[in-house]
C-alpha cells in the first residue's frame, strides 16, 4: 500500500509543480490585471469590496488600454520575430553540432557534451556582460579590426538588433543542442549510408532521411528556445539599443517604472495566452501527426 | 563463364592498429551467389562494406564489369547492400521504401509500375500501404531486398541476410533467395557466420579468419577437401586424428591403430579428418577387426536426429563422431549406449591436412 501511494504521488508530482508554479501565479496575475488602478501599495483596488454591502469591483479597462497602444502590441510583435530569427539560427547552427557530437565515438562525444554545458557553469549575466566588453566601441573585437586595417575608425557594434540576436542564439544555442543531440543520439546510421546506397547524395540524403527523421529533436529544441526568447529581458536590455522595444522591456518598465500593475499583469496575461494557446494547439496536432507516422 | 565480373585486389584495411584485412584476392563470376563465411572478427563485413563503398581500402582496388569502383562513392556505384538490420525508412510506407531509390529519374506511371512488379515478384503486394514497423522480421527483409532489387543492380551485396530471421522461416527463404538469385541473374555476395546457410545458398564461398581468406572453393569441395585443420573444423562435424609415420604405415597414438593412405606425405607427421558420415558402423558379432581403417570401440553416447543417429564412441584416448544414416524404421538397427561395435572406412575417406 505504502509503494502504490507513493506511486501515486510521482506520477502526479509533475501536475502539483504545474499548479503551484504556474496556475496559481497565473491566476494572481489575471486577478490583478481585472483590478482597477489605484495610487497606493499594493498600487490596485481588491476586486471584492464589502463597504455597501457585497460589490464586485473589476474593470477590462487595462485590456482594452494595451491593445488599443501599438506601443504594446508591437513590442511584442518584435520579441516574436526576435524569437523566430534567434530559433532559427540556433537550429542552423545547433544541428550541424548536435548531428555531429551524435555521431562522434564516445570519448570525443562526451567531451563535446561537457563543452556544450560548460558555459552553464558560469554566470548568465556575466557572459552577456563579457559580450558588451567584446562588442563595445574600444573592444577585442574592434581593436583587432582596426589593427588588421579592416576600418579606419570603430563600428557600432553594439547596442543594436543584431547585437541581441547573436547575444541571444549564443546563450540559447545548449537549450537547442542538447534535446536535439538525445534525439539524433538514437539515429540509426544505417539509414544514411542506406539512402547513398540506393542513390542519393549527401543533400538528398539530408532532406529525404535525416530532416524528416528528426522533426520530433527539432521541435523540441526549437520550443525549448522560442518560448523564453519571447519573454527575454536581459540581453536586449544589456546588448540591445533604443532602436527596437521588446516585449519583456516593457513588462518590466510598466511594472516597475510606471508601478502600472494591473496594466503590466494584463499585458502579461495577454502574453501567456497569445503564446501558449497555439502551441498547445499545435502540440496536440503535432502528436497526432508522430502517432499517424509512426516517428 | 566470364570470371572477371566482380575482381577485388590486393585489398587491405586498418582500423588504427588493428589489421582487419590483409591483401584479399578474390575473383567473382557473373550471375555467381558468393558467399564470405567467418566467424565475428574475420573481417568479412569489413570487406562487404568496401565494396558498398562505406569504407575505402588502404590498399588495392575493387573491379566491376571492368571498371574501376575503388574511390567512388556508394550513390555512384552501380550496385546495392542490402543491411543486416533492414536499414527501412520508418517514415515512409512500404510503396515508398521501394521506390526510394528510383524516385529521381522515373515518372510516377513508371514507379508505380516497377514497384508493383517487384512487389509481385516478392509477394508483398499485400502490404504497400503499411508502415514498416507494421511489417514481420519476414516480410521486412522482403522490403529490404525489394528496394535494392528495384534498381537493377549489376551487383547485390547481403550483410547476414536471414540471421533476424527465426529457423523456419530461414530455411524457406534460403531457398526463395536461391530460385531468386538464378531466375533473376544477378550477382550475389554475402557474408555469414551460419555455416549451414553458406553452404546451402552459395555457388562458391570463402572461409575468412583473422583478414585473410584460408580457401575458396565449391561448399562441396570445401567440406569433402578442406586445405586446413581451420576449415575442416569450422564447416560440419570433423573427427580430426594425429598421425605419424611408422614403417610402411601411419600409426595414431590416440586411437591405437594403423591408417593406411593412398598418397604420399610430405611430412612424417599430420593431421587427417575423418567426416563422421563417412564411417560405417556394424556389430561386432558381425565382422572381424581388420588391421588397417577400422577400430573397434564403445559408444558413449548416442543421439537420435530422425533421418540420422549421431553416435560418440570412445576408442582408447579418444571420443570419434559418427553419423549412421536410419536406413530401415527397424529399431534394432539402432545400437544401444554401451555396445561394443566395429567402425570402418574406406581409404579415400581419409582427407590429409597438410596445413
Amino acid at each position: 500500500m505504502k509503494n502504490k501511494l507513493f506511486e501515486k504521488y510521482f506520477v502526479f508530482s509533475p501536475y502539483f509543480w504545474l499548479v503551484l508554479f504556474f496556475f496559481i501565479p497565473l491566476a494572481i496575475i489575471f486577478k490583478i490585471s481585472i483590478s482597477v488602478s489605484e495610487w497606493g501599495m499594493p498600487p490596485y483596488q481588491d476586486i471584492f469590496l464589502f463597504d455597501n454591502g457585497f460589490k464586485i469591483n473589476t474593470t477590462f479597462e487595462n485590456y482594452v488600454y494595451i491593445f488599443s497602444d501599438y506601443y504594446y502590441i508591437g513590442s511584442f510583435v518584435n520579441s516574436l520575430i526576435l524569437a523566430l530569427i534567434s530559433t532559427f539560427f540556433c537550429l542552423l547552427i545547433g544541428f550541424p553540432l548536435a548531428f555531429y557530437i551524435a555521431t562522434s565515438n564516445i570519448r570525443l562525444r562526451n567531451i563535446l557534451l561537457v563543452l556544450v554545458v560548460i558555459p552553464f557553469w558560469s554566470s548568465f549575466l556575466l557572459r552577456v556582460y563579457a559580450w558588451k566588453i567584446i562588442l563595445q566601441n574600444n573592444g577585442i573585437l574592434n581593436v583587432i579590426l582596426l589593427n588588421l586595417g579592416i576600418t579606419s575608425e570603430p563600428l557600432q557594434l553594439l547596442y543594436n538588433q543584431y547585437a541581441v540576436i547573436m547575444g541571444i542564439v549564443y546563450t540559447y544555442l545548449p537549450l537547442m543542442i542538447l534535446p536535439l543531440y538525445g534525439y539524433l543520439n538514437k539515429f540509426d546510421l544505417n539509414l544514411i549510408e542506406a539512402s547513398k546506397d540506393l542513390g542519393l547524395n549527401r543533400i538528398k540524403t539530408f532532406f529525404k532521411v535525416i530532416l524528416p527523421l528528426s522533426v520530433p529533436g527539432i521541435v523540441a529544441g526549437s520550443l525549448l528556445v522560442f518560448i523564453p526568447v519571447v519573454g527575454e529581458f536581459i540581453i536586449p536590455e544589456m546588448l540591445g539599443g533604443s532602436d527596437r522595444l521588446y516585449y519583456g522591456k516593457i513588462l518590466w518598465e510598466e511594472f516597475f517604472v510606471n508601478r502600472n500593475w494591473p496594466g503590466a499583469s494584463a499585458l502579461a496575461f495577454s502574453g501567456i495566452i497569445i503564446l501558449v494557446l497555439p502551441i498547445v494547439i499545435f502540440q496536440i496536432l503535432y502528436s497526432h501527426w508522430s502517432q499517424k507516422n509512426e516517428i | 563463364m566470364d570470371n572477371n565480373f566482380l575482381v577485388i585486389e590486393n585489398i587491405s584495411k586498418s582500423f588504427g592498429d588493428n589489421k582487419v584485412l590483409e591483401n584479399i584476392n578474390l575473383n567473382i563470376s557473373k550471375s555467381e551467389f558468393f558467399g564470405l563465411l567467418g566467424s565475428s572478427g574475420s573481417g568479412k563485413t569489413t570487406l562487404l562494406r568496401i565494396l558498398g563503398g562505406f569504407e575505402k581500402p588502404d590498399t588495392g582496388r575493387v573491379m566491376l564489369d571492368g571498371t574501376d569502383i575503388t574511390n567512388l562513392e556508394p550513390f555512384e556505384r552501380p550496385l546495392n547492400y542490402m543491411f543486416q538490420s533492414y536499414a527501412l525508412f520508418p517514415h515512409l510506407n512500404v510503396f515508398n521504401n521501394l521506390a526510394f531509390g528510383i524516385k529521381e529519374n522515373f515518372t510516377q506511371k513508371e514507379i508505380e509500375i516497377n514497384v508493383r512488379n517487384i512487389a509481385e515478384l516478392l509477394s508483398i503486394e499485400h502490404l504497400l500501404n503499411r508502415r514498416i514497423k507494421q511489417l514481420s522480421g519476414g516480410e521486412q527483409q522482403r522490403v529490404a531486398l525489394g528496394r535494392c532489387l528495384i534498381k537493377k543492380p549489376k551487383l547485390l551485396l547481403l550483410d547476414e541476410p536471414l540471421a533476424a530471421l527465426d529457423k523456419k522461416l530461414r530455411s524457406k527463404t534460403q531457398l526463395e533467395l536461391t530460385t531468386l538469385q538464378k531466375k533473376l541473374k544477378i550477382t550475389f555476395v554475402f557474408v555469414t557466420h551460419d555455416q549451414e546457410e553458406a553452404m546451402s545458398l552459395s555457388d562458391r564461398m570463402a572461409i575468412m579468419k583473422n583478414g585473410l581468406i584460408l580457401e575458396c572453393s565449391s561448399p562441396e569441395e570445401i567440406y569433402e577437401n578442406p586445405k586446413s585443420l581451420y576449415t575442416a573444423n569450422f564447416i560440419g562435424i570433423a573427427n580430426i586424428i594425429e598421425i605419424y609415420k611408422k614403417g610402411e604405415n601411419f600409426y595414431s597414438d590416440d586411437l591405437g591403430i594403423n591408417f593406411k593412405l593412398n598418397k604420399e606425405l610430405k611430412n612424417t607427421k599430420t593431421n587427417i579428418l575423418l567426416r563422421p558420415e563417412k564411417i560405417k558402423i556394424q556389430s561386432i558379432n558381425n565382422l572381424k577387426t581388420s588391421s588397417f581403417n577400422s577400430f573397434s570401440g564403445e559408444i558413449l553416447e548416442k543421439s537420435y536426429l530422425g533421418s540420422f543417429t549421431r553416435y560418440e564412441i570412445k576408442i582408447k584416448n579418444m571420443i570419434i563422431s559418427v553419423l549412421d544414416q536410419n536406413f530401415n524404421s527397424n529399431s534394432n538397427y539402432n545400437f544401444p549406449k554401451g555396445e561394443k561395435v566395429i567402425c570402418s572406412w574406406e581409404s579415400e575417406s581419409i582427407k590429409v591436412l597438410e596445413d
